[in-house]
């Protein structure tokens, strides 16, 4: 029997997840952070390899090795960049201006480009190391191209106000989709950038009302206390934000084919806002609740050993000595640090990934029998750019 | 001889399973019967039969299983040689029997081009370090020459301020400066004496900082820095006057404002590659760089010479310099990285006979630089007001 629809699982377990961050971010923490290359790349294959559509896991092939590789070459553009030109605009700006605000704001203008570069070419070192079923995925090669559309189509967006936005998000993920493939078959962006107006209002109708009341207050046209109306308009533009997120994904998704093969995505955006909600309603009580119990215990010492008075906790901290109340802080830093990080894969990445996938659904999978491997794509810089200026997203 | 056939059934150890094949050409999923031939020997192989097609044929000692795999339900199999055939295996005694029978299956694969990354990696680091330790310096003093006075305050102003929030401990609020009204005139009188025929394009400021350390710095822009340590440790006003002195030869030359923009270049650079694991570590990274601002010797010995001068100007001994630097290096040695720049450094002995000569060169009718009365106000300037 031929299937006409494949759905997709998802098979990953919270306790895997949970020892293998845990472990991966002790290693980080004890080499400085070299690690990270490592515990990225174990995270990848670990998600990757979770989601199954058709029953089938994906498989992640990056190479820790490489991307340290990729991310010493963008270190050495970047050192230029952030070392010298850097130097020579806070010299200027303290020079001309006696301050260094436009040297920031210079230096943060010059990265926006490379910030969209960054991001194509990353996204082109995961599809390149992305298989499905044993076939390649792959990005063509037009990370400058990109980057200059990214900021024209920014441009055109701040002009009006934001209401050319739908416009822009479409034409940025119809450029990226429409160079994507899946062994020999070229994906291809359906629909048009219209779709995802209805969306549109929940985001511009508060962000326009927290404008003007900001702008009224600073101008002094009204009394301070219509800051108030931001409890309201800013909650409902994040609110609007996530729906118009969520829903753009479903309706671009749901427009993308590959040689007959079509994908079907139905994320709902209400649960998407209970998984944020609840992840970091239990990561915040959990590690509230570990530092209560840490004062705790050093409070239960005190009592016992030292037979010390509850009032006394104060001077206790006092005759404590230096280093050791630097180790103290220290242990406790990075342990919140590093449990927060571990309780967000746990509770926010991997739930939302999880319904991701199960929402996923492939039309027509008998296409994919003529779907034939494609080359290895090198990718020598395999996401430096990004890994350097930091825009690792989730994982 | 023994029989390449296998007998299902009988055997309890036979291996005969069904599993899932992607020959890495097709996006096609196979189902494959697996066996093993000559099973037990050091030649054992997996074999790979398709429902039609010639079988494919695996070494058992070149298997590897494709690691960190979620839902722990299936084994992912690959040859170490093929980078893209895979065997997903789902039954779970054939993985248990099959784990038992593979000793190479955790190794790791080896990855193509080791040392093509290894060179560019090399070539990566030396890149980094011509930077920070030649482009960034060259360009830092040539500009730190052509930073118009005023540029250079604001810059000292900014740094000053940076440092002050990066000493904290506390993470409340930067390290106070010390105001008691009494010391801070006593200071000022001092200042006063030092630099009355000095000609610098901004005033001279100097503050105390509630600190224990046992520094003092300089910074951009005309800012003596004293930590209370300092303060403290001194035994006669004179050694204060002495190391203040020694920091207005820094002011003075602009050493600061080198330093300071050498630093500003290199540790964006250092944070971005350590990719602030931790946050905020480059910023202490800075701050312990500043204080501790490691001139050359030369501009060391530039600074003592020009404390020396100044001090016989003064008519205050240079001696003290000489008597402060012999006892932090009885207290604390050579190379201790807690005290002051000025004396972990380790030709120490060198700059403690400079003074001792000095002290002979001058002539001895020296006058007190402070009075009793100032020199215990600024012992206590740290202390709050009640």
């Amino acid at each position: 029997m031929i299937a006409t629809k494949m759905k997709t699982e998802f098979a990953g377990r919270r306790g895997r997840l949970f020892w293998l961050t845990l472990k991966t971010s002790l290693l980080t923490l004890l080499t400085l952070g070299f690690y990270r290359f490592w515990m990225k790349t174990r995270l990848r294959r670990w998600y990757w390899s979770a989601v199954r559509p058709g029953g089938q896991p994906l498989e992640y092939v990056g190479e820790p090795i490489e991307k340290l590789l990729g991310f010493l070459i963008a270190v050495v553009i970047l050192a230029f960049y952030i070392g010298v030109i850097n130097l020579l605009l806070m010299f200027a700006s303290f020079s001309l201006l006696n301050d260094n605000l436009a040297a920031y704001a210079m230096s943060f203008i010059g990265i926006i480009p490379i910030f969209f570069f960054a991001r194509y070419r990353a996204r082109r070192y995961v599809l390149a190391r992305t298989r499905w079923r044993g076939v390649r995925f792959g990005l063509d090669q037009a990370a400058w191209a990109y980057s200059l559309r990214a900021v024209g189509h920014w441009l055109l967006t701040i002009l009006t106000l934001g209401l050319l936005y739908p416009r822009q998000v479409f034409y940025l993920e119809k450029f990226r989709t429409d160079r994507t493939w899946y062994g020999t078959a070229q994906l291809h962006q359906g629909g048009n950038w219209k779709m995802l107006y209805p969306g549109m209002w929940n985001m511009l109708l508060p962000g326009y009302v927290s404008a003007i009341v900001i702008g009224s207050v600073w101008m002094e046209w009204s009394e301070p206390n219509m800051l108030r109306l931001l409890f309201i308009t800013f909650p409902w533009f994040v609110l609007g934000l996530l729906f118009f997120k969520v829903r753009s994904f479903r309706l671009l998704t749901s427009h993308k084919t590959a040689d007959g093969v079509g994908l079907k995505a139905e994320p709902r955006s209400k649960r998407v806002l209970g998984i944020y909600l609840l992840g970091y309603g239990i990561s915040y009580f959990l590690l509230t609740l570990l530092i209560l119990a840490f004062i705790a215990l050093a409070v239960a010492v005190w009592m016992i050993y030292f037979r010390g008075n509850p009032d006394d906790v104060g001077m206790m901290l006092g005759q404590f000595p230096r280093w050791g109340q630097t180790a103290a802080i220290m242990v406790l830093y990075f342990t919140v640090f590093i449990l927060w990080g571990v309780l967000q894969h746990v509770f926010v990445t991997m739930p939302l990934y999880r319904h991701y996938a199960q929402t996923l659904t492939i039309t027509n999978p008998v296409a994919l029998t003529g779907i034939r491997q494609r080359e290895r794509d090198e990718s020598r810089e395999a996401g430096g750019f990004a890994e350097a200026l930091d825009l690792g997203a989730a994982i | 001889m023994k029989p390449t056939t296998i007998s299902i059934g009988r055997a309890p150890a036979a291996f005969d399973v069904f599993a899932d094949f992607l020959d890495g050409h097709a996006a096609i999923v196979r189902r494959v019967r697996l066996t093993i031939e000559n099973d037990g020997m050091a030649n054992a192989q997996l074999v790979i039969s398709p429902s039609e097609g010639p079988p494919v044929r695996w070494p058992l000692d070149e298997l590897r299983a494709v690691p960190d795999q979620a839902g722990g339900d299936a084994l992912i199999l690959r040859r170490a040689d093929n980078a893209v055939a895979r065997v997903i295996l789902r039954n779970k005694d054939a993985i248990t029997s099959l784990r038992g029978r593979c000793r190479n299956l955790h190794r790791r694969t080896k990855v193509k081009g080791r040392m093509r990354l290894f060179g560019w990696g090399l070539g990566a680091v030396g890149s980094v370090a011509l930077i920070i330790f030649v482009l960034i310096p060259i360009l830092a003093n040539q500009l730190a020459t052509l930073l118009p006075p005023e540029g250079e305050k604001a810059l000292g102003d900014t740094t000053f301020e940076q440092i002050r929030t990066g000493l904290d401990r506390s993470g409340i609020a930067p390290v106070r400066i010390c105001s008691n009204a009494k010391g801070v005139a006593a200071l000022e009188r001092m200042r006063a004496r030092l630099t009355d025929d000095m000609k610098l394009p901004y005033p001279v400021q100097v503050h105390v900082l509630d600190h224990e350390m046992i520094n003092a710095f300089a910074l951009p822009g005309g800012h003596v820095v004293f930590f209370r340590g300092l303060i403290d440790e001194a035994k006669t006003p004179d050694e204060v006057a002495a190391v203040f002195a020694h920091e207005l030869g820094h002011v003075v030359h602009r050493d600061p404002a080198r330093i300071t923009l050498r630093s500003a270049g290199s540790i964006g650079v250092l944070g971005l590659l350590f990719g602030d694991f931790a946050g905020g570590s480059v910023v202490l990274f800075l701050t312990e760089r500043l204080v501790q601002a490691s001139y050359t010797k030369e501009a060391e010995a530039k600074a003592d010479a020009f404390a020396h001068e100044t001090l016989i100007r003064q008519k205050i001994s240079p001696i003290a310099l000489a008597t402060m630097f012999e006892r932090l290096r009885a207290k604390y040695g050579d190379e201790d990285g807690i005290v002051a720049h000025f004396t972990s450094h380790p030709a120490m002995i060198k700059r403690i006979e400079a003074a001792k000569d000095a002290a002979k060169r001058a002539p001895q009718d020296y006058e007190p630089v402070l009075s009793d009365t100032d020199w215990a106000a600024l012992k206590a300037v740290c202390r709050r007001a009640q």
